[in-house]
């Protein structure tokens, strides 16, 4: 009985071993490229120097993570950025169901060769890159463009006048260029999800009598409703790093105080002119309130559905 | 169906070819079998050598190409691959230090010189600088005032070196003074400008006599530019930096010195910081400056510029773009002087412009040996013709008086196409990418005694003696725009020294960034201002953020730093 015992112990162990194996892989890669480079973070507590190496001479403790608040300016300059980052990312978090009702419209479209011209074309946007995007609205909305000119040619214009360097509305306009750019590509997820629901419910459904928008209503969102909430998910785990390029590229003078986002705050400390140590300091700062938004949603999650996803 | 396989089958291959070509070497850039029989293929240089050429001065990364590629190929056997920070960025320097090797061939700013040199990242050169015969023996004293504080190693070589003195002002024009459309100025009576305002006015009336182009586009005063903002050892941006020297005064990063020899901080309103920006925005209230200004990049200004838009210019070597063209038909730029102002001038660059060439630590032997020879070569008359003058039978040839005249003006504007004996290709996309001078432009050439410099020579001076030029002649009463400064007494001559400066500590180094980013967005902000209220307002605020950002230190540092430059300018003096 007990060798019986034993032997089972053995086959479960060399198991284990076997499946373990077939995760060590991923293991390595985590560690390699999510838990490694966390070894820069020593960075932020040394005053550093191109060319010169790290040395403990140089160890300054959390001098750069005083001195990211250590006056007014400086705290007003980091909740500013940080302000930005919240606004542009909780407008498109707020608006994340739009590509999933031009998804659904789209699919209405009963004329196929038009349907599929408009989803091409808005699907395109998401192949250029930003800066090509930039160039675009620069053609468009500088004070020689074509806005410009019909606008004083029909008298609401004065002058020439640069769109570009309005203040106004700026984490609006960056998220109309957003959906402009990605509104296409985000509603392929939802079509894919759309030719999934079951044609013989939609049919039963137009039977009894419903209407299109009926059918819309009953049986096409709420069949696409888990779609969509994995994709918030996905958003919100992204909150804090909502890409710098487009920010990058659309920053000046005028807007800086609204567009600066924090990565680009930190792009801006480190390659600028070699800032290394502080824009580490502001990195970690970013990965803190991350964790802080992590137990927050998963608070949340536990609230609403009872389970939290951590 | 068995069609659409063929075709997709094709496809693939022909992607996989094109894919697998690209990672070959591409053997056709250097004009493949031209180097055959060369001096480069036999003896000495008989094994092909690539360099890696780490270069702040370039604004090209890549293998150099085109005729100047051929040419180095054929002398030396060698293909400079080059590295360029303006082009790839600046972590280029962080992560290439790092790793404790920047390449073979160095060329560095002063400050990152000195670290490395600490660092052990330079080679000593000095049993190979001043061999027998060697080009830079007459320029000994000036290479050794670099390396003065090495015990007698040489690490490195001055750029743009001069063979006159750190006093004399050799050249016609200064770097920057207001020049201004001189047709249009004459046409609305050539007026005295007594002032910046006084500038403002005659630029609004010659916009209001001329207010398009041949093109029917749209002029304007002065067209500005926000992307160089912050370079080149300035604290706020280009445009304004650079018109300060109309006072005498020179920004040394957070201070401004004073022709007096004293220095003020850069947010006094006494300073010529404040006074040049607020000339902008009155200029921009009056109407005259391009509304593009603070979104457009230097290539739409410069497009600009060349299309005849832009009626102020600021740089000597503006004249490129536009002047150059219509010397003839009196419609170029000229310097008119204006009546409060003096003009600060940097004086020959004597010791050298700032930057070093080096030698990687790494290199070995064989390399050290033909990096030698091709610096050399490239301080040789015949190495500086090719740098300053071009090739012959392309861009210059020998009059039947044994003079040089010079061909193809707009070679290097126009990207002409070179002919394939010399390499073909464009000239400009074959010019020499390394981008820095050792020995400038202005020194006497000895192979024809007048400077390398192709604006200097007789024969250019002659042929551009336009009636637009005798007339300025004879208004202002004299030869060139520097002659009429020194008669008038309106040119502050700051001497060319070599010192050396400390480079930034880790917290002036974030100081400084986050106060330039602060003053270049507060000054496009205070442009557009509507009134001097609001101006002076933003002004105010501008200040205080600074002081939040640490401003007071890093005038401390600035002040300490370039204090030991100027004790040096004065002792020359």
């Amino acid at each position: 009985m007990k060798n019986a015992n034993s032997k089972r112990v053995d086959y479960r162990k060399i198991r284990g071993y076997k499946e373990f194996l077939l995760i060590l892989p991923f293991i390595l890669l985590v560690l390699l490229f999510s838990y490694y480079p966390l070894y820069g973070w020593v960075y932020a507590f040394f005053d550093y120097k191109p060319p010169f190496p790290l040395s403990w001479d140089n160890f300054v403790g959390l001098k750069w993570f005083k001195s990211m608040v250590e006056n007014e300016v400086k705290i007003t300059k980091l909740l500013n950025v940080l302000r930005n980052t919240f606004a542009m990312s909780g407008i498109s978090l707020l608006f994340s169901w739009f590509p999933m009702f031009f998804a659904v419209f789209l699919n209405e479209i009963k004329c196929k060769p038009f349907r599929k011209f408009v989803q091409t074309v808005t699907t395109l946007p998401n192949f250029i890159s930003w800066v090509l995007v930039y160039a675009i609205a620069f053609c468009i909305f500088n004070s020689a463009g074509p806005v410009s000119s019909l606008g004083q040619k029909w008298g609401i214009l004065e002058g020439p006048v640069n769109f570009l360097q309005s203040a106004d509305h700026v984490w609006f306009k960056m998220w109309l260029w957003l959906t402009w750019k990605n509104a296409g590509w985000a509603a392929i997820m939802y079509l894919a999800a759309i030719s999934g629901i079951d044609e013989e419910m939609i049919e039963a459904a137009k039977v009894d009598g419903a209407s299109r928008m009926k059918v819309i209503r009953h049986i096409t969102i709420p069949s696409i409703l888990p779609t969509y909430f994995v994709l918030v998910m996905l958003n919100i785990a992204s909150f804090l790093s909502n890409g710098m390029e487009q920010y990058y590229m659309f920053e000046n003078s005028f807007n800086k105080d609204y567009i600066q986002v924090l990565d680009l705050y930190v792009y801006r400390l480190a390659m600028g002119s070699g800032g290394y140590s502080l824009s580490v300091a502001i990195s970690m700062l970013k990965s803190g309130v991350s964790v802080v938004l992590l137990i927050l949603a998963n608070k949340f999650s536990k609230l609403v559905r009872g389970e939290g996803f951590v | 169906m068995k069609l659409k396989r063929v075709v997709s089958l094709f496809l693939v291959s022909a992607m996989a070819v094109t894919l697998l070509a690209g990672c070959g070497k591409d053997k056709g850039t250097n004009g493949g079998a031209a180097n055959e029989g060369g001096a480069a293929s036999n003896g000495k240089y008989a094994d092909a050598m690539v360099i890696e050429n780490f270069n702040v001065a370039a604004n090209y990364q890549g293998v150099q190409t085109g005729w100047f590629g051929q040419l180095v190929k054929d002398k030396f056997n060698l293909e400079i691959n080059v590295i360029a920070p303006q082009v790839g960025g600046d972590a280029l320097y962080q992560t290439r230090t790092a790793e404790g090797n920047l390449g073979d061939l160095l060329i560095l700013e002063k400050s990152q010189w000195q670290d490395c040199i600490q660092t052990g990242l330079i080679k000593d050169i000095s049993d190979k600088i001043y061999a027998t015969g060697s080009n830079l023996t007459p320029f000994k004293k000036q290479i050794d005032n670099l390396n003065g504080a090495y015990d007698g190693k040489i690490y490195g070589i001055p750029t743009e070196m001069m063979d006159t003195s750190p006093t004399s002002v050799s050249v016609d024009d200064i770097y920057s003074s207001p020049r201004i459309r001189w047709d249009l100025y004459t046409q609305i009576g050539a007026p005295e400008i007594k002032d910046l305002e006084g500038l403002i006015d005659t630029l609004k009336k010659m916009m209001d006599a001329a207010p398009v182009n041949d093109a029917g586009d749209k002029c304007y005063g002065l067209s500005l530019w926000p992307d160089w903002d912050g370079g080149d050892a300035m604290l706020g941006i280009a445009n304004v930096v650079q018109l300060t020297t109309w006072y005498g005064e020179k920004i040394k990063q957070s201070v401004i010195l004073k022709p007096d020899g004293t220095f003020i901080p850069l947010t006094d309103k006494n300073g010529s910081y404040y006074k040049i920006l607020k000339f902008l925005n009155h200029a921009q209230r009056a109407g005259i400056v391009d509304p593009d200004s603070a979104t457009q990049n230097w290539d739409s200004a410069c497009a600009k510029m060349g299309a005849g838009q832009v009626y102020l210019e600021w740089y000597s070597w503006q004249v490129g773009f536009w002047s150059v063209g219509h010397m003839q038909d009196g419609r170029a730029h000229r310097v008119i002087p204006i009546t409060d102002q003096i003009y600060y001038a940097d004086a020959d660059a004597y010791y050298g412009s700032g930057r070093v060439w080096a030698i990687g630590s790494k290199v070995d032997d064989a390399k050290y040996e033909r990096i030698m020879d091709f610096i050399q070569w490239y301080t040789s008359p015949e190495g500086l013709m090719y740098q300053h003058c071009g090739i012959e039978g392309f861009n210059y040839y020998k009059g039947e008086d044994g003079r040089l005249y010079t061909m193809n003006e707009s070679a290097l504007a126009e990207n002409m196409n070179v002919p394939a004996e010399f390499g073909g290709a464009g000239y400009s996309d074959g010019n020499n990418k390394l981008n820095q001078w050792i020995i400038g432009s202005n020194c006497t050439n000895p192979l024809t005694g007048e400077p390398y410099a192709t604006s200097l020579w007789s024969s250019y001076k002659e042929a551009t003696d336009t009636q637009m030029v005798k007339d300025w002649r004879a208004k202002y009463n004299a030869e060139t725009p520097v002659d009429y400064f020194r008669k008038n007494n309106k040119l502050v001559v700051s001497p060319n020294i070599s010192v050396p400066l400390e480079s930034d500590s880790a917290d002036i180094q974030v100081i400084r960034n986050q106060c330039n980013e602060c003053v270049c967005d507060a000054s496009w902000v205070m442009i557009y201002a509507k009134d001097d209220a609001e101006f002076d307002k933003l002004w105010d605020k501008m200040t205080k953020d600074l002081d939040g950002l640490g401003f007071q230190d890093l005038m401390a540092w600035d002040k300490k730093v370039y204090t030991v430059e100027l004790e040096a300018k004065n002792a020359v003096k």
